[in-house]
């Protein structure tokens, strides 16, 4: 599943999902065709029967039964194509969500972090919204016009075999070159309308963020203009597009007019006594109608397929965005690690990637038992170097467990041995039972409680109506920032990982709740190392070995 | 001005039954009427030419199965009129598409302006990012409704009607079969229709829960890197997707019901009119044995119209998500357009222009002046009561030139309120507020937010560089100056870390730049832009205890001789200002 994302893979994703709507469309619009066809060749054949006095002999049961079927077929062929196609619609949803979500779990979480942001991760959603529906909406219809076509020249093959020039020729302008032309005409305003769209919107928020600023400072018209003519831009590229598409359409039926022409050029020739058009001597009229009237029922199929081609530059933009979240294959520190007894840091020093801002490098040894409280001025680097020693951050200097040099960044392996309390933990909208056995699945739920109580969450959910059960909001909106970190400290006491990591855990709350949450520490939760960033004083904190950043 | 005409449109209608986000697509698409009028006359001329092409080829088809040969001059002016249907059409589609730009970019526009309009009251209604949603992405949602759905349902009444009307002297019977299947398939349409419209809304709140689901869990993939538990979670959005796609397919099978009633009738009624067309010209219909209703010509003609009969019905059928998408986004829409505009900033100027002359004698300055002292602020049973209860319960009080206030009470008291009300984004207050003596709503509103300076929870920030944002909005100062105010605000430690220092880019990401230090930028910009008058709200609510104390330290030295109003919390206390007044329900008290 970490291969390149392509057109072809989404049509090979669900093959067999995908044979069903591929067969029933088929199948109805071939019927559509022949239903035109068969009808305009039964009326003009009864008709010429009967002028010629057969009418009672011909045999119009065949036919009649044949022209019902088509019906039937078209309409249970097209209902069922919709039922199957958007069937298939979901299960390439699911695959491709999959597909991003593994992507997003190989990023290291430098670039995780950057990912995460509420629009960024929308853009994405929608991205894959509009890829989606490429096999729907430009390959069927594509795939439609083509059999479509197939089943004409069958047609043009016995009333003259001649005829299938023209109709080639045709197939050829309508199903690849028009389309082809509008896409490349339109290509260039699909990419600049994207980028123009992304580029809008972050100058919207940019402007907006500063409105008032702007609106005292009385240089809002100027700024606001900015965005108008932005607006313009986008709005060149819509018409250009718009052009493209309509242009395209109007090609289609010039192609079907002169298909028409020629056909039935090809099918007679000029009687200069009477001044009309006759029949070749071996074409049978009756025929020519219904070839007539399926190119006609072939051109109503054609139509859409100058605005899929530019809806297929759309995907391919949605596609190369999606593309780019593919990480770099990087080099991961494969060996798993015996239980940590010891770490020592040299020169260690933990810093951001945008800015290169973190703390001044530290030397530091911690021993199985050791707690360690880290305090410093704001702005000195508490919370990177904690979030490098987790693995979550860049570093630089030398990082030695059990002894042994070990790359601590984005390193599973160490990872699974730490818990690590972030500054804002993110809070899963699911139920509190459901976010606190993500810290460990198969916990009892009187370990959940004992753990809930060991961060004093206990009373709270008992008084909730649904106790445990209780679903809680996107990001946690309705818990307290104490209460979400208090949460997230309890679904990693859960894990009971060996090192526990602890930034800022106190900041807004009580001083009873602070004692209850270091008691729990230092007894039944007690890890076998403790860092603590913390600006309070705590017990657990007065109790650790103290360094100063 | 609109929401009132929206209002009494509501109230004339009242009687049918018609949404609010109906009301307002009509009302927009009103604005083009005179594009959808033109687009209506080249319908009019596609169904004349749809008529003429059926007849022309009817024509032709009929001589070609009868004498195997055909006037040219038919099928000359059956291909013209083919070529009329597809140049109606381009111009249709043109004119169409461009009445939907007109809207939406028209739209666009006022939506801006109405968000400018609203200044802080905007936050009411959402955060930016999800705003700038609604203003781009929701407005070109209506895209396909004012461009396909709208011009289509004059169609769907046009065609049918024109080829009745061109049957009716060729033959009853075929006449009937399309008059009786139009309102079958109408009434069937709606039948059906409705449920289906209740499924797809049932699929959508489904799919949109499946979204909100991988959003949260993709939003929180750190946490579950961490925890380890990655591999738990797409287990969970796969099974989760799983399980619905099964469950959905009854859903799915009820919602295309509608399309496929539709093209049942359509499929039906072509076959049944080939077939009588057939059986009549064999002679052999059984109540009309030896001889025929039509000619080959006439049953060429009917064949030929019937599958255009139905098709502009099918075309709504397949646009009619377009209707429930626009519906969708003018609900999102409305609550933008429908948000109370407390200031109309440009009238308030336009007053101000015209009062200015009348305020202006000295005299009566002074004659203010000397009622108020020394007071640069002076508010008078000031009120603000909206929708039957205070915003901001009465308050009497002054603010002298120099004096720095800490306003606290609990939230929903009116704390910002009174800040923006200040700024000039509320003009809808009871009583008096006397700036320099003279009332509020006769100041010159651009001269006094000049003497401005504004820090919010979250500071202003623009894309770009450090400098283009302390800076911004006013002409640029000597570097010495740029300098002293970043010492003043004890940034330039932190800006001289960096690699390129002041030029450094701040995005929408910010720049690894902590909260502390951003509120320590604003604190600068403030003291560069030389206003007297600061006005904060919660500077220090998003910040760490620690932090919030050295940002306030900071801000008491830098703030010396400044007019202050600072709203903060009891957990951050100002105790270095002058004066507290606590605002509550029933008032203030200092």
């Amino acid at each position: 599943m970490s291969k390149k994302l392509s057109l072809k893979r989404l049509l090979l994703a669900n093959p067999w999902y995908f044979a069903i709507p591929i067969v029933l469309g088929v199948i109805s619009s071939l019927a559509g065709v022949a239903l035109l066809g068969i009808s305009g060749w039964f009326i003009s054949a009864t008709g010429l029967a009967t002028a010629m006095g057969v009418g009672l002999a011909f045999n119009y049961l065949t036919p009649g039964a044949i022209v019902r079927l088509m019906a039937i077929l078209r309409t249970a062929g097209r209902y069922g194509e919709q039922v199957t196609a958007h069937n298939h619609l979901l299960s390439l949803l699911r695959t491709l969500r999959l597909w991003v979500w593994d992507q997003r779990v190989a990023q290291n979480p430098a670039n995780l972090h950057q990912q995460s942001r509420g629009d960024l991760l929308q853009r994405l959603v929608s991205d894959l919204d509009q890829i989606i529906r490429w096999p729907l909406v430009v390959f069927l219809p594509w795939l439609y016009a083509l059999l479509s076509y197939g089943a004409v020249s069958l047609l043009a093959y016995i009333i003259l075999p001649t005829l299938l020039w023209p109709l080639s020729i045709a197939a050829l302008l309508h199903l690849l070159l028009v389309p082809y032309v509008c896409g490349q005409f339109a290509s260039h305003a699909v990419h600049v309308g994207q980028i123009l769209g992304v580029h809008r919107r972050s100058r919207f928020i940019s402007v907006f963020s500063a409105l008032i600023t702007l609106t005292i400072r009385g240089h809002w018209q100027t700024y606001a203009q900015r965005l108008k003519q932005l607006d313009e831009r986008q709005r060149q590229t819509e018409i250009r597009i718009q052009n493209a598409i309509s242009l395209g359409r109007l090609g289609c039926y010039g192609v079907t007019i002169a298909l028409l022409a020629v056909s039935l050029f090809m099918v007679g020739e000029y009687q200069a006594d009477t001044g009309r058009w006759g029949l070749l001597a071996d074409v049978q009229g009756t025929w020519v109608v219904g070839f007539t009237l399926s190119l006609l029922a072939v051109n109503e199929l054609v139509l859409p397929l100058a605005q899929s081609f530019v809806a297929q530059g759309q995907s391919q933009v949605g596609l190369r965005r999606l593309n780019q979240l593919q990480p770099d294959p990087s080099i991961q520190d494969k060996k798993t690690i015996a239980p940590i007894q010891q770490m020592q840091f040299r020169t260690w020093r933990g810093f951001h990637a945008a800015s290169g801002m973190g703390n001044a490098p530290i030397d530091l040894d911690i021993q199985t038992g050791d707690s360690i409280w880290i305090g410093g001025a704001s702005g000195a680097g508490k919370s990177t170097l904690l979030a490098a020693m987790a693995g979550d951050c860049l570093s630089s200097g030398n990082a030695l467990i059990n002894n042994q040099t070990c790359e601590l960044y984005n390193n599973p392996s160490y990872q699974a041995q730490l818990s690590y309390l972030p500054q804002s933990p993110y809070v899963f909208q699911q139920s509190i039972e459901a976010n606190l056995r993500l810290g460990n699945p198969n916990a009892t739920t009187e370990s959940l409680w004992s753990v809930l109580d060991a961060v004093s969450l206990g009373d709270w959910a008992r008084a909730l109506p649904n106790g445990l059960n209780t679903l809680l909001s996107s990001q946690g909106r309705n818990l307290s920032g104490g209460q979400r970190k208090r949460l997230a400290l309890a679904r990693l006491l859960l894990r009971q990982a060996p090192i526990l990591l602890l930034d800022e855990p106190f900041d807004g709350l009580d001083t009873h709740t602070i004692e209850k949450i270091c008691e729990s520490l230092q007894g039944p939760y007690k890890p076998n190392m403790l860092l603590l960033v913390s600006h309070v004083s705590s017990p657990l904190g007065n109790q650790s070995r103290k360094i100063t950043l | 001005m609109q929401q009132q005409t929206l209002k009494k449109k509501q109230a004339a209608v009242s009687s049918r039954v018609k949404t609010l986000e109906a009301l307002f697509l009509g009302e927009l698409a009103n604005l083009q009427s005179v594009k959808y009028h033109s687009a209506q006359a080249v319908g009019v001329v596609f169904a004349v030419s749809l008529v003429v092409q059926a007849w022309a080829l009817a024509n032709v088809f009929s001589e070609m199965a009868l004498h195997q040969s055909f006037s040219l001059s038919y099928l000359v002016i059956g291909l013209l009129a083919l070529l009329m249907r597809a140049f109606a059409n381009f111009a249709r589609e043109r004119i169409c598409a461009d009445a939907s730009r007109a809207i939406r970019y028209d739209l666009r526009r006022k939506l801006l302006s109405h968000l400018t309009k609203l200044g802080p009251a905007r936050l009411i209604i959402d955060e930016d990012a999800a705003l700038s949603t609604r203003v781009y992405e929701q407005v070109d949602a209506l895209d396909d409704y004012f461009s396909r759905y709208k011009p289509q349902v004059f169609m769907v009444a046009l065609i049918p009607s024109v080829i009745l009307l061109s049957v009716m002297s060729v033959s009853w019977i075929t006449f009937f079969i399309f008059m009786l299947t139009a309102p079958l398939v109408i009434l069937f349409m709606i039948f059906v229709g409705h449920k289906a419209a209740q499924a797809n809304r049932r699929q959508f709140n489904v799919l949109a829960m499946l979204s909100n689901q991988f959003m949260d869990l993709s939003q929180g993939l750190a946490e579950l890197k961490r925890l380890g538990r990655t591999r738990e979670a797409r287990d969970r959005l796969s099974d989760s997707a799983t399980a619905y796609q099964k469950t959905t397919m009854g859903v799915l099978a009820l919602a295309f019901l509608s399309t496929a009633t539709l093209e049942l009738f359509a499929s039906l009624s072509i076959a049944m009119i080939a077939l009588y067309l057939g059986l009549g010209l064999l002679e052999i219909l059984p109540w009309q044995v030896g001889s025929s209703p039509v000619t080959l010509t006439q049953a060429m003609f009917l064949l030929l119209l019937a599958p255009e009969f139905y098709l502009p019905l099918r075309q709504l059928g397949n646009d009619y998500h377009a209707k429930q998408k626009a519906e969708a986004a003018a609900t999102d829409l409305l609550e933008i357009m429908n948000a109370p505009i407390q200031s109309p900033h440009l009238q308030t100027q336009k007053k101000t222009s015209t009062t200015e002359t009348e305020t202006q004698p000295p005299s009566e300055t002074a004659y203010y002046y000397a009622i108020d002292g020394q007071a640069l602020l002076r508010f008078k049973d000031l009120s603000w009561f909206e929708e039957g209860r205070y915003r901001l319960a009465p308050i009497n009080a002054h603010v002298s030139q120099g004096e720095r206030i800490w306003i606290s009470g609990e939230s929903g008291v009116g704390k910002s309120s009174l800040l923006h009300l200040l700024l000039g984004f509320e003009e809808n207050y009871q009583g008096q507020c006397l700036i320099n003596g003279q009332p509020f709503r006769h100041l010159n509103l651009s001269n006094w937010r000049k003497n401005l300076a504004w820090l919010p929870q979250t500071p202003e920030w623009v894309n770009g560089s450090i400098r283009r944002n302390v800076l911004l909005g006013i002409t640029p100062p000597s570097e010495q100056a740029i300098q002293t105010a970043l010492i003043k605000s004890q940034c330039d430690a932190f800006i001289q870390a960096l690699p390129d220092g002041l030029d450094t880019k701040l995005t929408e990401l910010g720049s690894g730049l902590s909260g502390g230090q951003m509120q320590r930028l604003s604190i600068a910009r403030a003291l560069l832009s030389n206003a007297d008058v600061w006005l904060l709200d919660e500077p220090c609510s998003g910040l760490d205890n620690e932090t919030a104390q050295a940002v306030l330290t900071t801000l008491e030295q830098a703030s010396k001789g400044k007019t202050l109003l600072i709203v903060s919390h009891d957990t951050h206390p100002i105790l270095w200002a002058d004066k507290h007044w606590v605002l509550t329900k029933r008032g203030l008290h200092e």
